[in-house]
C-alpha cells in the first residue's frame, strides 16, 4: 500500500515538474519607462505576454510607470522596483548604472544597436495652418514667438530637443559654441513653460492651447496630429535634427530578485522582433529592422540626421557639460529667468 | 495791393502749412496704427498670458503634491500625534493617558484595610517608533501612585502577520483582562482572578495572527514574575515558558493560555505573590520565610462575547506553586475566576478594545456622549492547604468573594467618567475572623490620546 502511495506521489510530481502552465507561477514586471511611450508600451506588453505564454505557458503581467526620463531614473536610483528601463536616452541609463549599480556597465553591449531597439527624431508641432509660418529652426527664435518645450532637468525629450537646437546651431555656416549657446539662449528666452515631461509638453500645447510650437519627438507629434489633437496641430519637418535613440536595459540586480531575470530579458528581445517592431512603427516609432521600415515608409519622412556621438561625443559628457547641476542649461534659463 | 498781396501770401503759406502738418499727422497716426498690434492681436496675447499663467499654476500645484509625496507627514488624532516618513518606513507616534481616582471606603471598617484618598492611577506617556517598517519600539514609563516604574519597553519585529517576534518587557500572554488595554477596562480595577497572572515580565515572544486574523497566539520565554508581578530582572537562571492561542469569529472570542517553569525564591526574595482586593488592599500573604521552590503551572481558559451593544467577558485561572517552609513543602494551587458584563444603554457597539461614542460630548450640539453599565461576580480561593504552615489566617483571607456594579460616561474615545461600587466578602483574613466587607466606591475620570 505505501509503495502504492508512494508511486503516485512520485508521478504527481513529475507530472507536476514537467508540465509548463502547473509549474510555471505567474510572473509580473515593472517597465519603468519615460513620458510618451504609455500607448506604445500597452499595446506591446499586450502582445509579448500572448507571446510568452505561447511561448512557456508562463502568465506574464507588466506593469508601467511613465514620467520624465530623469526622474524615472533617480526614482529607480531611489529603490522604484523596476525589472526593466525603457528610458529616452542612454545618459539615464547610465546614470542608473553608475549611481545604483542595479544595471550592468556594459549594458549598451547587451542588446542589438547599442540596445536601442527603435528611433525617433525631433520635429517642430504648429498650429493648423502654420499661422505664424514657423519653417525651421530659426523661426523659434523670433521675437513674439512662444515656444512649449519640456524641462532638460527632468525630461529626456527636452535633452534631445536641446540637443538639436545646439547641433542645428552648431552645423549653420559659421556656426560654433558661443553662437550655439546664443542660439539656445534665444529660444529659451521664447519658453513660457517648461513642463516635467513630454506628454506635460504635449498636454501644453495640444490641450491648453499654450504656444506657437511644440519642439516634439516625431512619435509624440505624430500621435498629436493624428489623435491627440487631430485637426488642430501639423507638423513642421526642420531642415537637420537629432537622430535619437531611447535605450532599454534590463534592471538586472532588480529582475534577479524578483526571479525573473529571464523574462525580462525576453521582454526587451521581443522588441526586435517583426511583430515588436510592428507594433513600435505603429506607435509611430522609427523601427530598426529594414523590412518593417518599408512597410511604414512613408510614416517616416526623410530628413538630415546628426547623432548625440557625432556632435557632442558621449553621453558623459554631454551631461557634465549642459544638463548637470550648474551647467550650461542652468546658466542660460537663470540667466533668462532673471530677465524683467 | 501789396498788403493785400502779402497777406494773400501769408493766408496761402498758413493754409500750406496746416495742410502739410495735417498730412504728416495723418501719415504719423497710420504708421503708430499700423505697429500695433490689433484689438484681436491683444486679445489672443492676453489669451495667451492667462493660459500660460493657467498651465503654470497647474504645474506648480502638480510640483506641491509630488514633492508634499516626499514630505514626512505630522498627523494628530484620537490616536495620538504621529510624525511619518513620506514612504511610511518610520513613524513616531505619541500618545498618553491619565486616570485620576478619588477612592472611598464607605463602610465602618478599620481605616488599615484602605484610607479613602484621590490620586493619580496611572499617568502613562506611550511612545511608539516604527523604523524600518518592520521594528517597532515601545515605551511605557507609568508616573502614577507617586512613583516611577517603567511598564512596556520592547521592540517588535513583524515582517509578517503570521509571525513576529517580541523582545523586552511586556504584559505575558496570560490573562485576558491582563491583556486588555487599561484604557479600555470595563471597571476600574481588574478583577479577582488577574490576581493569579504575571503583569510585566522581561522575555521574548513569537506572536502572529493566522487564518485572517481570525486566530492568534503566542509563546515564549520570560523571566517568570509571581503572579501579579511586574519584574525588570530574574534573580535565579530559572525561566518561565507561557503561551496562548486566541480564536476570534464575529464577537465571540476564545482562548486558553497556560505557563509552567522552575521558580526558586530566596528568603530575601521569596519569588511568592501578594494577592489584593478590588480596591488594591493586600488581602493574602505567604508566611515569612516561604519562598517559591520548584514548579509553578498556570492554566488559564478565558473568553468574551461581543453582541450589539452588550459585553461578556469570563475567565477562570488556577495557579499552582511549589513552596516550602523550613522543612516544609507543598504544591499550592490557587484559583480565581470572573464573570463581568456590560451593556451601553445609549446603544454603541460594545467591544474588547475601544468604544467610540456615536455622539461624543459636545454641548453645543446638545451631543453627550455615551453611558455604558455593568455588573461583575468575581471569586478567589487560596489554597486552604497554605494554613497554617505557609499562611496565617489572620491576615491573610481563605476566599474572597466580590460583587461590583458601574457606570461608565464615555464622553470621547478612551476619555471617560467611571463610578464602581465593589462588595468584597473574605473568609479569614482577620485576628478575629472575617475579615470586614470591602465596600469600595471609586470615581475615575480618565483621559488619553
Amino acid at each position: 500500500m505505501i509503495r502504492h502511495i508512494t508511486l503516485g506521489l512520485l508521478v504527481a510530481l513529475s507530472v507536476g515538474t514537467t508540465t509548463p502552465a502547473l509549474a510555471q507561477k505567474p510572473v509580473t514586471l515593472l517597465n519603468v519607462s519615460y513620458d510618451p511611450t504609455r500607448e506604445l508600451y500597452q499595446a506591446y506588453n499586450a502582445a509579448f505576454a500572448r507571446y510568452w505564454k505561447e511561448k512557456t505557458g508562463q502568465d506574464v503581467t507588466i506593469r508601467q510607470s511613465h514620467g520624465g526620463s530623469g526622474s524615472q531614473a533617480r526614482a529607480v536610483i531611489d529603490g522604484l522596483g523596476a525589472d526593466v528601463v525603457t528610458l529616452a536616452l542612454a545618459g539615464d541609463v547610465d546614470q542608473i548604472s553608475a549611481r545604483s549599480g542595479l544595471i550592468p556597465p556594459d549594458w549598451q553591449s547587451r542588446l542589438p544597436h547599442n540596445s536601442t531597439p527603435y528611433t525617433s527624431t525631433i520635429v517642430l508641432l504648429v498650429r493648423k495652418g502654420n499661422p505664424k509660418h514657423i519653417r525651421d529652426w530659426d523661426d523659434l527664435v523670433r521675437p513674439g514667438i512662444s515656444v512649449v518645450t519640456p524641462n532638460p532637468k527632468t525630461s529626456g525629450g527636452a535633452r534631445w530637443n536641446y540637443l538639436a537646437a545646439w547641433g542645428y546651431a552648431l552645423r549653420r555656416p559659421g556656426g560654433d559654441e558661443a553662437k550655439a549657446r546664443a542660439f539656445v539662449t534665444s529660444l529659451y528666452g521664447n519658453v513660457p513653460v517648461l513642463d516635467g515631461g513630454a506628454r506635460g509638453a504635449t498636454t501644453t500645447f495640444v490641450e491648453r492651447g499654450i504656444g506657437d510650437v511644440l519642439i516634439a519627438w516625431e512619435n509624440e507629434a505624430l500621435l498629436a496630429v493624428r489623435e491627440l489633437g487631430s485637426g488642430k496641430v501639423e507638423i513642421v519637418m526642420p531642415s537637420i535634427t537629432v537622430l535619437a535613440e531611447p535605450p532599454v536595459a534590463v534592471v538586472e540586480k532588480v529582475a534577479k530578485k524578483h526571479g525573473t531575470l529571464a523574462v525580462a530579458q525576453a521582454y526587451l528581445e521581443y522588441l526586435y522582433t517583426d511583430a515588436g517592431q510592428d507594433i513600435a512603427a505603429k506607435h509611430y516609432y522609427r523601427p530598426r529592422l529594414d523590412a518593417v521600415a518599408a512597410r511604414f515608409a512613408g510614416q517616416f519622412p526623410k530628413v538630415a540626421l546628426f547623432t548625440v556621438a557625432e556632435v557632442f561625443g558621449d553621453w558623459g559628457k554631454v551631461q557634465a557639460k549642459h544638463f548637470a547641476d550648474g551647467g550650461l542649461f542652468d546658466q542660460i534659463y537663470q540667466a533668462q529667468a532673471a530677465k524683467p | 495791393m501789396i498788403k493785400v498781396r502779402w497777406s494773400v501770401v501769408l493766408a496761402a503759406i498758413g493754409v500750406g502749412a496746416g495742410v502739410a502738418r495735417s498730412g504728416a499727422a495723418q501719415q504719423d497716426t497710420a504708421a503708430l496704427r499700423d505697429s500695433q498690434p490689433s484689438v484681436a492681436e491683444r486679445l489672443e496675447q492676453l489669451d495667451q498670458k492667462v493660459r500660460i499663467l493657467a498651465r503654470l499654476l497647474e504645474l506648480k500645484q502638480d510640483s506641491v503634491a509630488a514633492v508634499a509625496k516626499q514630505q514626512p507627514r505630522v498627523a494628530a488624532g484620537k490616536e495620538g500625534f504621529l510624525i511619518k516618513s513620506a514612504d511610511g518606513a518610520y513613524q513616531l507616534k505619541f500618545r498618553a493617558y491619565i486616570q485620576a481616582d478619588g477612592r472611598f471606603f464607605p463602610s465602618e471598617a478599620p481605616a488599615a484595610f484602605g484610607f479613602s484618598t484621590l490620586g493619580l492611577r496611572r499617568a502613562r506617556p506611550v511612545l511608539d517608533a516604527t523604523l524600518w517598517k518592520y521594528f517597532t519600539l515601545r515605551l511605557t514609563p507609568d508616573f502614577g501612585q507617586g512613583r516611577v516604574v517603567l511598564f512596556d519597553a520592547y521592540l517588535d519585529f513583524r515582517p509578517v502577520a503570521q509571525l513576529g517576534l517580541r523582545a523586552g518587557k511586556t504584559k505575558p500572554p496570560i490573562g485576558l483582562e491582563r491583556l486588555q488595554s487599561a484604557t479600555d477596562l470595563r471597571f476600574v480595577e481588574r478583577g479577582l482572578p488577574t490576581n493569579l497572572v504575571p503583569n510585566r515580565d522581561v522575555g521574548l515572544q513569537a506572536v502572529g495572527d493566522l487564518v485572517g486574523g481570525h486566530l492568534s497566539y503566542a509563546v515564549g520565554v520570560f523571566n517568570g514574575v509571581p503572579d501579579l508581578g511586574n519584574g525588570d530582572f530574574d534573580v535565579t537562571n530559572d525561566k518561565d515558558f507561557e503561551a496562548r492561542v486566541f480564536a476570534k469569529v464575529g464577537g465571540l472570542g476564545l482562548g486558553i493560555a497556560a505557563s509552567t517553569g522552575v521558580e526558586h525564591g530566596t528568603v530575601v526574595a521569596s519569588a511568592l505573590p501578594i494577592y489584593v482586593t478590588p480596591a488594591q488592599q493586600p488581602m493574602f500573604r505567604y508566611r515569612d520565610s516561604t519562598i517559591a521552590n520548584g514548579r509553578r503551572i498556570r492554566f488559564a481558559p478565558q473568553a468574551y462575547w461581543y453582541g450589539g451593544s452588550i459585553g461578556v467577558l469570563g475567565e477562570y485561572y488556577v495557579s499552582e506553586q511549589d513552596v516550602t517552609r523550613a522543612t516544609s513543602g507543598s504544591r499550592l494551587t490557587s484559583r480565581g475566576w470572573q464573570v463581568a458584563a456590560s451593556w451601553f444603554v445609549t446603544g454603541e457597539k460594545a467591544s474588547f478594545t475601544t468604544v467610540s461614542p456615536r455622539h461624543p460630548f459636545d454641548p453645543k450640539k446638545k451631543s453627550w456622549g455615551a453611558l455604558e453599565v455593568g455588573a461583575r461576580y468575581g471569586e478567589l480561593h487560596p489554597d486552604e492547604d497554605a494554613f497554617p504552615t505557609f499562611a496565617v489566617v489572620t491576615n491573610s483571607v481563605t476566599s474572597a468573594k466580590a460583587w461590583g456594579t458601574g457606570i461608565t460616561w464615555h464622553l470621547a474615545p478612551a476619555v471617560r467618567f467611571t463610578v464602581n461600587y465593589e462588595w468584597t466578602h473574605f473568609a479569614g483574613g482577620a485576628p478575629t475572623g472575617n475579615r470586614p466587607t470591602e465596600n469600595f466606591f471609586v470615581v475615575r475620570i480618565q483621559q488619553a490620546f
